[in-house]
């Protein structure tokens, strides 16, 4: 059984269809990289995908269960985290207490009103744990507000992982990021184990090519295509596509 | 029978009052965001100052005219001085705004005694017209013909102005609309000033019907309120079918069943709100 | 240390941050220059009834009720972010509750009184809440303004609900002859000195509560979803929840401060649930900061006391006064006073930094 079946999946927003008859799966352990030209509507699948948004058809299947119109929240519960493609972190605390929310989330204890939350010592175990691995222990302390763009994007990352996901969804983990830091990233998602499967968009040929087993290329809403690295590589509509779109951003600027 | 038609009309008129206190209301907090709690306040200040030139000089049109007048100043300081500054602070909008209100109530109270006072109709509108056995007063009627035509002005103005088009472009994406050339903080002082006046306008034409005292701004504030609510905001269509709701249910309420008329409107506020919160001609927000 | 900008009187306006933490970490550790001042205040209200002339007292037991009215109100905009502009209407009807228990229900005795007063009030906000959240918007920063306009016209509602309901509340002149709290199962007769005592012990203890449970696990997550509501909920937590609950809370413990109000006016009126008085509420908590966790306090202390002498020098200019102070405080210090006092206190301990 695949772990997560997505079929038919479409969104309008007024006559327009964002996302169309949308159908692929994602086996356990697997990783698949979304591409596309900016607007093809892959943010807007994600948020299909998560919950964010209602379809207006088709179903999400996820581990089995039909989770179509469960909750945001809900499909945290169930294994699915998210980054999000705009950093989306909580500024005004410190780095370690951003760990601490995070992984709370999915544990027993979130509605607790009589510990002290911050000496929760499991719970600031399990975040040097978290922080160590990306690398953001030394800054745990810091104002999220006041950290460095690519230190924000790996604590987003981080975040994600908090949950302990099966599924995890990465919007764009390498953007805006120096070269260094996107080798940095993508060798980090590599790292991430058979355990976690990655389903993740991204404009870095680079990153996309070392990490990806397979390949979906969305445009316009719908799947252009699909396939292994070296099928896309040599696919001559992802060529007229992307050269199509980089006419296009070079023209707007 | 008869009673059933004296209500409906004076239903429909205090349904036009309502009308143009909200469309004021509507339009500041629909079109720009901005909140101005004050609101209630200047409907009754502009029927202080109304009858403040009543008083002096006996005419009524003119009195009508210094409230808007007076009423479109306030609210321009209350702008230009703060809310200017406070520009998607909404609490802070609300706190002071609100307190803005309970100062003018004061200095009205100061000025012009804690006694309500009660407005007469002009001369041109004075006396009731017959029909059959039913006598309607002509002012009421006045006051719907009035409405109707400040409602077929606003509605024109949404639908086919460019001053329109700039303000539901604004509702939509303000930057967009900025970047584009408009001065909008011109036309949102306009807006705002205009909504003021309105409900000054609204407040003078109500005397001879609600009278005035200063603390009344609380319950038309609170209608003001529900009408919003119920109608929706964004669409001027909106703001009329909410003043006809709730100033006939008001009104019907309290001729037939004085005991619950309050909670008639309060009701519909409630189910429109867990129904349909977006009001029920109201741009989608939720 | 990162280096932030401190906000001061002049920067407040550019620096003015959303709400959120009681202070940074490192302070917190460092137990005496936080617990030092809580002691030598505490000590300080211990001693006051014996030094002091009872209009004094008076003034500071209505200084502790509005204290916590305050900060019951400030869980709910200074840790949750939610603008509630309808907390006055729970203030009031736990003063409602009270009083009309007492001289409608017969319940004297005050601890039963409470405990129903307080049940009473946890059920009407939880049966408020229900319509209010659904106008509410993930994120505040999105629809404020509709949740605040449906609390605001709640208030507004329950204010004419006491108008009309002669009988029960005494219509607008009000509910009189609240007698002060029966402690006869206890064997004590109160008067207006263990009135002060009683109060103090139910609002300090009260503090507590609440301190706990901004700083627990459920306060953090209500803190989550003020910063980043849309993030919390990718991150598991059911945000409705929270904010609803949290709701339910402050209602409750603002239902105790219009208890104690009850038995310190002897008389309700409807107004103590209106828009004036949420006004009131919502500038206490400004006016001392809403992102500290003692600012209602010292608001309250404020505005208590300038209402005081408003009402010996100017009376019947009060609202005047309160417009002129509503203006400071969001034009001039909207960071708050609690700030700027904490800002001075830490560079009294740790020398100028």
């Amino acid at each position: 059984m695949a772990l997560l079946e997505v079929q038919d999946l479409s969104v309008h927003f007024g006559g327009l269809a964002a996302v169309k008859d949308v159908t692929f799966s994602i086996e356990q352990g697997e990783r698949l990289a979304m591409i596309g030209p900016n607007g093809a509507g892959k943010t807007t699948l994600f948020n299909l995908l998560t919950g964010q948004l209602k379809p207006s058809g088709g179903t999400v299947i996820f581990k089995g269960q039909d989770i179509t119109h469960k909750a945001v929240y809900a499909r945290t519960q169930l294994g699915i985290a998210r980054s999000f493609q705009i950093t989306s972190l909580f500024p005004n605390e410190t780095v370690r207490v951003n760990a601490l929310i995070a992984l709370q989330g999915t544990r027993a204890g979130r509605y607790g009103m009589f510990g002290v939350f911050r000496k929760d010592k499991a719970l600031r175990a399990a975040a040097q744990e978290l922080l160590e691995s990306i690398g953001l222990w030394e800054k745990r302390d810091e104002t999220v507000s006041w950290l460095a763009y690519g230190e924000q994007r790996k604590l987003e990352m981080g975040l994600s992982l908090a949950s302990g996901p099966k599924l995890l969804l990465l919007d764009e983990p390498s953007c805006g990021l120096t070269p260094t830091e996107s080798a940095d990233i993508t060798s980090r998602i590599r790292e991430l184990g058979s355990k976690i499967t990655v389903l993740m968009i991204a404009h870095d040929m680079d990153l996309v090519f070392g990490v990806a087993e397979r390949i979906i290329l969305l445009h316009f809403g719908e799947i252009s295509c699909e396939g292994t690295c070296d099928e896309i590589r040599a696919n001559q509509t992802v060529k007229d596509i992307y050269m199509g779109s980089r006419k296009q951003s070079s023209a707007g600027g | 029978m008869s009673t059933f038609t004296i209500t409906t009309l004076n239903g429909v008129s205090y349904a036009f009052i309502l009308f143009l206190l909200a469309a004021g209301f509507s339009l500041t907090f629909g079109v720009m965001g901005v909140l101005n709690l004050a609101h209630g306040a200047l409907f009754m200040m502009g029927a202080y100052f109304g009858l403040a030139i009543v008083a002096r000089l006996d005419t009524f049109w003119l009195g009508v005219l210094i409230a808007a007048l007076g009423t479109g100043l306030v609210g321009l300081g209350i702008y230009y001085f703060f809310l200017r500054h406070l520009y998607g602070k909404v609490p802070e909008q609300a706190v002071l705004t609100i307190g803005l209100g309970y100062a003018f109530a004061n200095i009205v109270l100061w000025i012009w005694g804690p006694f309500a006072k009660m407005g007469m109709t002009p001369s041109l509108f004075t006396g009731v017209v017959r029909v059959g056995t039913l006598a309607f007063p002509i002012y009421r009627l006045a006051i719907v013909g009035i409405g109707l035509a400040v409602l077929i002005l606003l509605w024109w103005m949404q639908d086919k102005t460019r001053v329109g088009a700039i303000i539901r472009a604004g509702m939509d994406n303000k930057e967009m609309t900025r970047s584009l050339g408009i001065n909008y903080g011109l036309v949102s002082t306009l807006v705002f000033l205009f909504g003021a006046a309105l409900a000054g306008f609204a407040g003078m034409l109500g005397t001879p019907i609600l009278g005035a005292f200063p603390s009344m701004g609380d319950a038309l504030l609170l209608l003001t309120l529900m009408v919003v609510v119920v109608g929706g905001t964004g669409y001027i269509q909106g703001t009329m079918l909410g003043a006809l709701i709730i100033g006939l249910l008001d009104t019907f309420g309290k001729a037939y069943v004085p005991e619950i008329a309050l909670f008639t409107s309060y009701m519909i506020f409630l189910v429109v709100l867990l129904i349909r919160p977006s009001g029920l001609i109201g741009r989608k927000v939720f | 240390m990162a280096a932030q900008p401190r906000p001061g009187i002049f920067t407040g306006r550019l620096f003015t941050r959303k709400a959120v933490a009681v202070p940074a970490e490192r302070s917190v550790r460092s137990f005496i220059p936080v617990v030092l001042p809580v002691i030598v205040i505490g000590a300080l209200l211990l001693l006051l009834p014996t030094f002091v002339p009872s209009y004094i007292q008076s003034l500071v037991t209505k200084m502790m009720i509005f204290a916590l009215f305050g900060v019951s109100m400030n869980i709910l905009w200074g840790y949750g972010g939610i603008p509630t502009f309808g907390h006055a209407a729970f203030f009031g009807f736990g003063g409602y509750a009270c009083g009309i228990l007492i001289i409608h229900g017969g319940i004297s005795n005050f601890f039963l009184n409470l405990v129903l007063a307080i049940a009473l009030t946890a059920l009407l906000a939880a049966g408020l809440g229900i319509p209010a959240f659904r106008v509410y918007g993930v994120g505040a920063s999105d629809n404020p303004i509709y949740f605040l306009l449906v609390t605001l016209a709640f208030g507004e509602l329950l204010v004419r609900v006491a108008i009309t309901a002669r009988s029960l509340t005494g219509g607008s002149t009000g509910l009189a002859g609240i007698p002060y709290p029966q402690l006869d199962v206890l064997g004590i007769t109160i008067n207006s000195r263990s009135f002060y005592f009683l109060v103090l012990i139910i609002v300090v203890v009260c503090f507590f509560i609440i301190y706990r449970i901004v700083n627990s696990h459920y306060g953090y997550a209500l803190r989550g979803i003020h910063d980043n509501e849309r993030r919390m909920q990718a991150l598991g937590y059911n945000t409705w929840l929270y904010k609803y609950t949290s709701y339910i809370l402050a209602g409750a413990f603002g239902g105790i401060a219009g208890v104690l109000f009850a038995y310190f006016g002897g008389v309700m009126i409807p107004g103590t649930m209106g828009m004036a008085m949420t006004d009131i509420v919502f500038l206490i908590v400004i006016l001392g900061s809403a992102s500290v966790y003692f600012g209602p306090i010292v608001g309250a202390v404020v505005i208590v006391g300038v209402e005081y002498l408003a009402s010996l020098y100017v009376p019947d200019r009060w609202p005047l006064i309160m417009g002129a102070i509503i203006v400071v405080a969001i034009m001039v210090i909207p960071q708050g006073i609690g700030v700027l006092l904490l800002d001075l206190w830490r560079r009294l301990i740790h020398g100028s930094t």
